[in-house]
């Protein structure tokens, strides 16, 4: 006698927990809960005139409207467009450069490539707090600047490093530049272990110069991980604001109120919730824009 | 499958969820009730902020004052003090509180910065059957102006403060008294190789405080109007704006102050220049007093600088600013309200109470009769600052468009001392950005 198989009838808990949803829900909620809900209150109430210090509001167009209409806007993008183009341009660079440098170190058995190295990962693990009064204590104009004090020891003037509406943005960009090029160093470094040794091999032994090696070779095989770090190194630029507040707190002026500073100035210092989530929503889109524009460029490179 | 493989039956499993679930409420519900209080009794809130506290402050004098007084009051009464954190940024946390204000959160007792004091009005309880002895008679005219709203006493001040003229006495015979002779005199300083005038003007409040309301209100320039709004810039306010910035350019101009001011956010940033021997004036607060004491030594402080009124344009009519905080009562129940005030005189604004916390801390009372107290330690300068504030004193308005106000004027300040903008061009753009 021949039994016929029953079909399996799997019970709901099994199908719940064989399916990857379960698993799954715990990031989607804490996702939702930490970072799609947060924008989408923030982009609500930047159609508010929300204040910090009161419950009452209405929504209207007022905070894009007042923001558009600052005398300061433009002044704003100029400072922070420099603030990240040349921290970013430089960060990259001087990453690239440390990294070969103590790649190479390490490779000839230097222990000061090691010693290299942790300094450089010292900058990036200081605060931006910290980093801005370090900065600050050797920008100083007065007789207690560091490097006022080593110019006056060469026969020249003090140099107005925070005084200057100009040159407080290349002072603040510099120091910023001084913080952020650890982490490209890293991430280049990291890319440069994973380079096959035998092409670079072969290239040496096809008689290819150091520099041919460098731009035919090393470079477009680092591409995928230096666009990373471009996408990286320019959103945190963008959304830098602690280092500026303690060395410049956006002054003399306004010529170092970044974007994310201002945010911070418009929301906690004069209590304008609906302008300040009106900039929060400016550099959401500032970023965004930037981070569709890279992954093209890396789908073309990919392609 | 046999039923006897299943370790956890659905029904064992909302069981065990739910009794998870009540524990872990009955667990929060207590953490709430809590609230750090170490007594079992019933318990007050207490929010200072952090340099006022006995949990976030830094200051080990400060905080051996308040732990002794906070127990010696709870050993006379059945109440606990329950202390309640704050924000370090004073602006964040007086916004904070507003809000916890208007949603009924505040703690029982709450610290309030005085000039910001009149926005609480509608959140605070008022205090005139529990005072006692102490009368709003006592108190400087800006404090009591800030306290009393439609004749009730709505809170009590328990500190103050005031910004003067310092000047190196052994250096300048007459501190100048107005605008062209600060000029006049600074330029004799500079001859004699000192900086000759310093104040804040970096991107904070000290900026407006210290280096521009004093020559702005000697002018009788109000900062808003009846209704609160933005008035600095119409008519005789706008013209005693203008002359304000334009002084400030002129020190600028003429070498007497240099640009890097700007990089002076608080007045205690001015302490490194004062203290080296190299200036001759500066803007300060009546508390660098005791810092520089600490840096220089008590006796070549007192030797050397002496305080005057902040110079104005015409050489009289000076005015200067005064600050403080005010403890605000934020509990419905009168037995609290009573033992709250009875905690606060005191703590803080008794006779005893008020001249302790103001030695340890640094202040100034804001009640006369505490400057007569033995208890309450007085020194060179004291008799000055008494003088300044009950002559000169003004408090900043506590309109909603003071916020604004600030940060414009703070800017506006920066860009005539760095030579970014002309003084009418600076004013101008500071008027379009409060009204924009």
């Amino acid at each position: 006698m021949t039994v016929k198989a029953k079909p399996s009838r799997r019970s709901w808990t099994e199908v719940v927990t064989g399916s990857p949803l379960l698993w799954l829900l715990p990031l989607v909620v804490i996702l939702v809960a930490t970072f799609v809900y947060p924008i989408i209150e923030i982009i609500r109430l930047s159609f508010t005139d929300a204040g910090l210090t009161g419950s009452d509001y209405s929504y209207t167009l007022g905070s894009y409207r007042r923001l558009l209409g600052s005398p300061y806007f433009f002044d704003m993008l100029k400072a922070t467009v420099i603030f990240v183009a040349v921290s970013v341009v430089f960060q990259m660079f001087l990453g690239f450069l440390i990294a070969l440098v103590v790649d190479q170190g390490a490779r000839r058995g230097m222990r000061a490539s090691v010693v290299t190295r942790t300094a450089v990962l010292s900058a990036w693990a200081i605060p931006g707090v910290i980093i801005g009064i370090i900065w600050g204590i050797l920008y100083q104009e007065s007789a207690g600047g560091v490097l006022n004090y080593l110019v006056g020891l060469t026969g020249f003037g003090s140099i107005p490093f925070l005084s200057d509406p100009a040159a407080a943005l290349a002072s603040v960009t510099f120091a910023n530049i001084w913080r952020g090029t650890a982490f490209s160093m890293i991430l280049v470094y990291a890319g440069i272990q994973t380079l096959p040794a035998d092409v670079l091999e072969a290239a040496r032994v096809d008689g290819a110069s150091a520099f041919q090696r460098l731009t035919r070779i090393v470079l477009p095989l680092l591409a995928p991980i230096l666009l990373i770090n471009l996408v990286i190194v320019s959103i945190d630029t963008f959304n830098t604001f602690d280092m500026v507040l303690a060395l410049t707190g956006g002054g003399p002026g306004r010529s170092t109120e970044v974007v994310a500073l201002s945010i911070y100035n418009q929301i906690f210092q004069q209590f304008h919730l609906g302008q300040g989530a009106a900039t929060a929503v400016l550099l959401l889109l500032i970023n965004t824009v930037m981070t569709i524009i890279y992954l093209r460029l890396d789908r073309e490179e990919v392609a | 499958m046999p039923t006897g493989e299943r370790s956890v039956s659905r029904r064992d499993f909302l069981k065990l969820g739910g009794a998870s679930l009540a524990g872990a409420t009955l667990l929060g519900v207590a953490g709430c009730g809590g609230g750090g209080g170490q007594s079992s009794g019933p318990s007050i809130g207490w929010q200072a902020i952090p340099s006022y506290s006995t949990e976030q402050n830094t200051d080990p004098g400060r905080v051996e004052y308040l732990k002794k007084a906070i127990s010696k009051w709870e050993g006379s009464s059945k109440y606990s003090i329950n202390a309640r954190a704050s924000s370090s940024d004073v602006t964040a946390a007086m916004a904070q509180l507003l809000q916890q204000a208007s949603q009924k959160r505040a703690a029982d007792i709450s610290q309030v910065d005085s000039y910001i004091f009149p926005r609480f009005y509608d959140y605070v309880y008022p205090l005139d059957d529990y005072l006692g002895d102490i009368s709003p008679d006592q108190y400087f005219p800006f404090a009591k102006e800030a306290m009393i709203n439609n004749g009730k006493v709505m809170g009590l001040q328990f500190t103050t403060d005031v910004r003067v003229l310092y000047y190196r006495k052994d250096k300048i015979s007459t501190p100048p008294a107005s605008w062209d002779d600060l000029i006049s005199t600074g330029k004799k300083m500079k001859q004699q190789g000192l900086t000759p005038y310093l104040f804040p003007a970096g991107r904070d409040e000290a900026t407006v405080t210290t280096s521009l309301f004093p020559y702005f209100w000697a002018q009788g320039g109000e900062l808003v109007d009846g209704s609160g709004k933005a008035a600095f810039g119409e008519g005789k306010n706008r013209e005693a704006m203008l002359n304000s910035f334009d002084f400030i350019d002129r020190c600028v101009k003429t070498g007497v102050t240099p640009k890097r001011v700007t990089e002076f956010s608080q007045e205690t940033d001015i302490n490194g220049d004062a203290s080296s021997g190299k200036t001759a004036m500066f803007l300060g607060g009546n508390w660098q007093v005791g810092l520089l004491k600490q840096i220089m030594g008590a006796d070549k402080f007192t030797k050397q600088w002496g305080v005057a009124p902040i110079p104005s344009m015409s050489g009289s009519d000076h005015a200067t600013t005064s600050g403080g905080w005010v403890w605000g009562i934020f509990i419905k129940d009168k037995k609290k309200q009573k033992a709250a005030v009875d905690f606060l005189k005191a703590v803080f604004v008794g006779d005893q109470g008020m001249a302790q916390w103001c030695n340890v801390g640094g202040y100034l009372p804001p009640r006369k009769p505490v400057f007569d107290v033995s208890a309450y330690k007085k020194d060179e300068y004291t008799d000055t600052f008494r003088k300044y504030l009950n002559e000169y004193a003004h408090n900043r308005p506590a309109s909603k468009s003071y916020q604004d106000i600030s940060t414009a004027l703070q800017v506006a300040v920066n860009q005539v001392v760095s030579g970014d903008k002309a003084p009418k061009q600076a004013l101008d753009t500071a008027l379009k950005t409060v009204s924009g």
